[in-house]
């Protein structure tokens, strides 16, 4: 008992918990269509494509930066897997590695451009969200890439050991990140440049790399959502991802990872993922208008951090 | 230490709530139906007569309504019908997005036995019922109405939906076989305006920068559309020279129809596509056998009498 104690008082991410054990019984008191195994696998399934972008953001926001080209680049990745998995002509071992390594350029650009020109990350990736959109327009002729093979259509759709494949990517992607973020050393590596990043440099962490890194690997988890997001809608959109990066971003922040760099963690980014996502399907099921929804999620977004502060606080 | 302690019964008690709201019973609901609407987008006032049609018929049918709005996304209407899925509504009406990334919708509410209804578009899946208007029919109108008015010669502009949706394919089809009858009708060239007023605003202000004078006639697959077309026309001074006819009916395309400024408006019928969406979705929950599985609405013309 006191691990567990320990676990949801002392963590980073004690506060974001106890507001989703709040949020989920609130819901489940308003409906009894909430806590059925079917309709927490649909939330899952929901908010994979989110969940695999914000695991790559978290890295990049522990660095001290933030990515919002992450809906475009998801865009482009989408089209391209799209354009190479037709069900005439397609391959998928042709379509996903070179979605991936579509998403791995784009994120490395993005990495360069800031360690290079020591432009702020928030103009760079500014200006790399237009480039990339435009360039998902440009491949597809600005029309959804449809009639997708079947087996295309099975990564996004079907199911193994009567788990749904994304949810299976969202595990995977989760303790692939969960292990690289606290137990190599380029994760503590990203979490001192966040922290300080002229001591870094003095201490002789190889800050450039490392950053670079950082934005390719939000790139290639854009590309593994836009693959993922592709497959569900069986058709590969150019406006694909539209403001994803900001959802993305939302559930980081919500996760207690701080915005200033330094300090986050991935377990925290899954709770605010499914915190946001438990948000949207509850207020479905209670038929609040979407409308609403928005400004729900907007008031409950503050609201999160400003709990999660005070909580933090109050354990000093 | 005490701080803790408070905190830890906190979650303890939240956790026996949690646990016990798993276990409770279902409550019975009022008895008649739920049906779950998801629109493609509330921005559009056809659409919005649509949803409107449905709500008067769900009254006068004691269903309830659950109308929730895509805001053109397919994949939130993916995730809109998964949720209706999982409040297991008896019926589904599902106006899609797009023809292709919205079939994955119909395919789950067939899958999970909810009978679906589509109305006013298609989506690849074949949902249990289909109630809209034949979009190439439409488009041939408008095509046959610009012929007529232009005498058979002239250049011509055509102004798309939103690229890959059933109506857009439809419509663009429609006018182009139409166009075959007309040799002398010219299509200079298409572009979307993604059925929005503002978009093809903008895009008719660049076009008449680009062609200027050589236009002789609009086509836009929408009212919102021609709208905008029009407004851009108007502005430029060189609507009286020009015909825009657009596809809809809806209530500013009709005023505007009446008061000269647009040539004509293809009237789709919102409240039967409504009406009959209602009528099928209701005997689909009970089992009735259909009498038809696809209902057709005709167009018609409006030129302001």
């Amino acid at each position: 008992m006191n691990k567990w104690k320990e676990i949801i008082f002392k963590s980073q991410s004690g506060g974001i918990f106890l507001a989703l054990l709040v949020i989920c019984f609130l819901i489940s008191t308003q409906t009894s269509r909430f806590l059925t195994e079917t309709n927490l696998m649909v939330i899952f399934n929901q908010v994979s494509v989110n969940a695999i972008l914000a695991f790559g953001v978290t890295f990049v926001i522990i660095s001290g930066g933030i990515d919002l080209s992450l809906g475009s680049m998801l865009a482009v990745a989408g089209v391209v897997a799209a354009l190479f998995a037709k069900s005439d002509s397609g391959n998928l071992w042709i379509s996903i590695p070179l979605a991936l390594l579509t998403g791995a350029m784009m994120g490395a650009v993005n990495g360069w451009i800031i360690v290079l020109s020591k432009v702020p990350p928030f103009i760079v990736t500014l200006g790399s969200m237009t480039i990339a959109r435009g360039l998902a327009l440009i491949i597809s002729d600005g029309r959804p890439v449809s009639d997708l093979s079947e087996s295309f259509n099975f990564i996004g759709n079907d199911s193994f050991l009567s788990i749904p494949i994304p949810i299976i990517f969202l595990l995977i992607t989760f303790v692939f990140c969960a292990i690289l973020l606290n137990k190599t050393v380029f994760g503590r590596y990203v979490k001192a440049i966040g922290g300080n990043e002229t001591a870094s440099y003095v201490a002789g962490i190889p800050v450039d790399r490392i950053k670079c890194w950082v934005y390719t690997l939000s790139g290639i988890f854009a590309a593994i959502g836009g693959i993922l997001l592709a497959a569900r809608i069986n058709t590969g959109q150019p406006n694909a991802g539209l403001g994803f990066e900001l959802d993305a971003i939302a559930a980081v922040i919500i996760g207690g990872t701080s915005t200033r760099g330094g300090k986050g963690s991935i377990i925290g980014t899954l709770l605010g993922v499914l915190f946001i996502g438990v948000i949207n399907n509850g207020l479905d099921l209670m038929n609040v208008s979407a409308y609403w929804q928005q400004v729900v999620m907007g008031g409950i977004i503050i609201l999160a951090v400003v709990i999660d502060r005070f909580y933090q606080n109050m354990k000093k | 230490m005490m701080k803790k302690d408070l905190k830890f019964v906190l979650v303890l008690v939240t956790a026996l709530i949690f646990a016990f709201a798993c276990g409770k019973k279902e409550k019975e609901g009022k008895k008649k139906f739920i049906i779950g609407v998801s629109m493609l987008s509330m921005q559009n006032e056809f659409i919005q007569k649509v949803a409107q049609s449905l709500e008067k018929n769900a009254e006068a049918n004691q269903v309830e309504l659950i109308v929730i709005d895509a805001e053109r996304s397919a994949l939130k209407q993916v995730e809109q019908v998964e949720n209706f899925i999982s409040q297991q509504v008896d019926a589904i009406i599902l106006n899609p997005c797009e023809f292709d990334a919205s079939s994955p919708a119909v395919l789950k509410a067939k899958q999970a036995g909810i009978p679906i209804v589509n109305v006013n578009s298609s989506t690849k899946e074949n949902p249990d019922a289909w109630v809209g208007s034949d979009d190439k029919e439409s488009a041939k109108m408008a095509i046959d109405f610009i012929a007529k008015k232009l005498n058979g010669k002239g250049n011509l502009l055509m102004i798309q939906g939103y690229m890959g949706q059933a109506a857009q394919i439809d419509r663009e089809a429609g006018a182009m076989a139409a166009l075959k009858n007309y040799p002398g009708l010219k299509l200079m060239t298409s572009q979307t305006g993604e059925w929005d007023r503002a978009k093809s605003m903008a895009l008719m202000e660049n076009w008449i920068q680009s062609y200027g004078t050589q236009i002789n006639a609009v086509f836009a697959q929408n009212d919102e559309m021609g709208l905008g077309a029009m407004q851009a026309l108007i502005d430029a001074k060189m609507k009286d020279k020009v015909v825009v006819v657009s596809v809809d009916g809806i209530g500013d395309a009709m005023k505007a129809v009446k008061a000269k400024k647009l040539d004509a408006t293809i009237i789709q019928d919102a409240e039967n596509q409504g009406k009959k969406a209602m009528e099928l979705a209701i005997q689909l929950i009970q089992k009735k056998n259909l009498k038809e599985k696809s209902i057709q609405i005709p167009f018609q013309v409006y030129i302001g009498k």
